[in-house]
């Protein structure tokens, strides 16, 4: 069953450009916090720009080169054309180099339509009532690229239908240790929600649900969580964990973390509910309290059973090398081991990680 | 009227340093905790002329990061955040300014414990996290002005979001300290910014003379009044006598270029602090910086009209406040350039591409295409930070600018 969502996943843009050819319409989204219900209830289909590794769309990208690589390597994957089915990208802030990359698409003119989402980065009654109407105004612009008008009572749906995602997803996460998905089947069954429709996504996840793999023995290896933002270099410790008798059980995607763990709530103005949402509600490195943060990460590890941390900082993010300081102290405190590691998106730079990966697992055995 | 009053009456300029420069600020925040008042450690565009006001005295860790690094002090604050895990990849000012406030100290001496935080969250995103950062460690109220990323400044919505926040920073000044709110204080203090801010752009438009009296490194350090001071009277007198001296010089044909002004040029992104004779390097070699966004965008005056409306001083903040370069579309940034290329008769620029300033140095590449297609002018392009020396080698500069003015004197002859 994971298999198919493995397939979706790695099949995305023929996937995307067969749903375009079929009259669909696709807006990517710039990273995480997009407000995807909003598209969805316009008709249209979000889907999520992936990194893909590739040195030719690094350097593809001509962005300076103490930009974090997974801006790169999406600008070089964009002027790559690799993303030509989608009819506009919506970018919200989670850091300066997805903020003004947006600058550089919008003057190369590089997709049909380009949005800022002017999302607050605090959660007062005066942000949410003014985020609420910068919904209402990318509404109207979602509006005429689809001719469906988003109705609250649309929105109301779309709202219900990613929270049924989100829910089933929390469910996925409290019986995976126990089963037997590995940490690989996970990240499958977690990527492939950010490009296919979320229905589709939800039937696939209730299936899944209904017939998990019997738990597999685990022979005492040691669980872990892992925290990242790109996929390929989580999927490489992930590798590199197991070969030193590691598994992970859970994980902090941050893809997953932007999209959030807690529904939207059922409000008599979804604009304002989606407003509410969003607005710090996200348990994502930046732009979120640390102390909430910390506690995230705890919680999570706590219920996974996870008895450590990797943390992958892919070099230049701010976001993430940010947020390190403190929670390291907060990790610390709690007595919650940690390994804290930067590379580059590349295997040569995570084999080099090797060893400290081999001492941070033995170290717990 | 008040302007014509003024100019009866020149202030002395060197009285005038001594209040307002870095060491006379630091001496004046010991004073003014002394006093009783509240010390607010802000962000540098956190409405500085609502604290004079009330009488709230602003800190400003981004300064205090740039006087660390152009005194060659900065080394135990970077050290200070590289211990508590700080990668070196992250803004200069950010690790510099969280060391200053982690261990209680600036380049001058002790800083007395804080009472206030304020950020905007409008020039980078990592002014959320570095409040959060003084919020965690100090333990005290914090307040965020917040402005989301936009590409539409002038949006009336956005303005107005913004505005309605500045009576929001009153509030949270009233709930925290004594400071109790006066719309005449407040009306003054814009007055006042809007004087220093109009001399300042005076100064500026000397700048179009040739040759043009004034040095960057000068200004670089004179523009500090402009973050830390305005509001005050101070302010605006110094900035008075400041542009009458340079007027001075300007009649008497003075220039800080060695043996005459040759070269007119435009620098791009924040001074070098750690190695400000970069911009004497090139005085040394008959080139001067007549423009600058960072002197003539950034700070003083942003409103559409130049100057402030001290009759609405909220609306007027606003429109001054919400007006950053980096939150506009790329061609009107190049616009900026182009004006001031014709307007400064400029032949050729320096494009600070600076590892510390996301925010600055994004796009800059699309402006230097747009440069070269519409004037074909040279453009120098360096690499470096603007307040860690890590990494910088001056005889490098001193080479690549050796060759950039060749370039120039060629298109010369």
């Amino acid at each position: 069953m994971t298999s198919e969502f493995k397939e979706i996943f790695q099949q995305r843009h023929q996937r995307c450009r067969q749903f375009k050819d079929r009259g669909g319409k696709i807006v990517a989204c710039f990273y995480g916090l997009v407000p995807k219900e909003l598209i969805h209830a316009a008709g249209i289909m979000p889907v999520q720009l992936i990194e893909e590794r590739n040195p030719e769309y690094d350097e593809r990208s001509r962005l300076l080169p103490y930009l974090c690589g997974m801006s790169k390597n999406l600008a070089g994957q964009v002027y790559g054309d690799i993303y030509d089915y989608v009819d506009g990208v919506m970018v919200a802030t989670v850091c300066d180099t997805n903020r003004h990359l947006f600058d550089i698409w919008q003057h190369r003119k590089v997709f049909p339509r380009l949005w800022l989402v002017r999302a607050p980065s605090t959660a007062t009654e005066l942000a949410v009532s003014y985020y609420a109407k910068e919904l209402r105004r990318l509404a109207g612009e979602l509006e005429a690229l689809s001719g469906k008008g988003v109705t609250e009572e649309a929105l109301r749906r779309s709202i219900a239908v990613f929270n049924e995602n989100r829910a089933l997803f929390r469910r996925f996460y409290e019986v995976r240790p126990s089963s037997g998905i590995s940490a690989e089947e996970s990240l499958y069954v977690f990527g492939a929600a950010l490009v296919m429709p979320v229905e589709e996504h939800n039937a696939m996840m209730k299936r899944l649900l209904d017939s998990l793999p019997a738990p597999a023995s685990h022979d005492g290896s040691v669980p872990l969580m892992i925290s990242a933002i790109n996929l390929n270099m989580a999927l490489d410790v992930v590798k590199m964990a197991g070969r030193y008798g590691a598994r992970v059980v859970t994980d902090d995607f941050i893809h997953n973390s932007r999209y959030g763990s807690d529904p939207i709530e059922d409000l008599s103005d979804p604009f304002e509910a989606v407003a509410r949402g969003y607005l710090r509600k996200v348990p994502a490195p930046g732009i979120y309290s640390f102390e909430q943060r910390a506690s995230y990460i705890r919680a999570t590890m706590e219920r996974s059973g996870a008895r450590g941390l990797i943390y992958v900082v892919q070099q230049y993010c701010d976001a993430f090398a940010m947020e390190y300081g403190i929670l390291k102290e907060r990790l610390d405190a709690w007595a919650i081991p940690h390994l804290k590691i930067e590379a580059e998106d590349t295997p040569a730079s995570i084999e080099q990680l090797n060893v400290r990966v081999q001492s941070f697992v033995e170290s717990l055995m | 009227m008040a302007e014509a009053e003024r100019l009866e009456e020149k202030p002395d300029l060197k009285t005038m340093l001594k209040k307002l420069s870095a060491g006379a600020s630091y001496r004046r925040m010991l004073a003014a905790k002394e006093e009783g008042r509240p010390i607010c450690v802000a962000a540098a565009a956190v409405p500085i002329e609502i604290m004079y006001a009330m009488g709230v005295y602003p800190v400003y860790p981004e300064s205090l990061a740039a006087i660390a690094a152009g005194i060659s002090k900065a080394g135990e604050f970077f050290d200070e955040a590289r211990d508590r895990s700080f990668s070196s990849s992250i803004c200069s000012y950010t690790r510099c300014g969280l060391g200053i406030a982690w261990t209680s100290k600036s380049a001058f001496g002790p800083i007395p414990e804080p009472d206030l935080f304020m950020t905007d969250v409008s020039l980078c995103c990592l002014h959320v996290t570095w409040w959060a950062y003084l919020e965690d460690h100090f333990k005290k109220p914090t307040f965020y002005v917040d402005m989301p990323a936009t590409d539409d400044p002038w949006d009336p919505d956005y303005l107005a979001y913004y505005e309605e926040q500045l009576r929001e920073m009153v509030r949270f000044i009233e709930d925290n300290t004594r400071c109790r709110f006066s719309m005449e204080r407040l009306k003054e203090a814009v007055h006042h910014s809007d004087m220093a801010g109009l001399y300042w752009k005076q100064i500026l438009e000397l700048r179009k003379g040739k040759p043009s009296p004034c040095s960057f490194r000068s200004l670089a350090g004179e523009i500090l009044p402009l973050v830390t001071a305005l509001g005050e009277k101070d302010a605006a007198d110094f900035y008075y006598a400041l542009f009458k001296t340079y007027e001075e010089a300007a009649q008497a044909g003075k220039t800080p270029a060695k043996g005459g002004e040759r070269f007119r040029l435009i620098w791009n992104g924040i001074p070098i602090w750690h190695h400000l004779q970069v911009i004497t390097y090139f005085e040394e070699k008959g080139a001067n910086f007549v423009w600058e966004p960072y002197t003539a965008l950034s700070w003083g005056n942003k409103t559409a009209s130049g100057r402030l409306n001290a009759e609405e001083p909220f609306r007027t903040l606003a429109e001054k406040y919400t007006n950053v370069l980096t939150n506009m579309p790329i061609e009107r940034r190049f616009d900026y350039f182009d004006r001031a290329i014709r307007d400064y008769d400029v032949d050729g620029l320096v494009m600070f591409s600076n590892r510390s300033c996301r925010p600055q140095s994004i796009g800059q590449d699309e402006v230097v295409e747009m440069v070269r297609e519409r004037h074909g002018l040279p453009i120098l392009i360096f690499e470096g930070d603007q307040a860690d020396a890590e990494g910088f080698n001056m005889q490098e500069a001193r080479t690549r600018i050796d060759g950039f003015i060749e370039i120039l004197e060629a298109r010369k002859r």
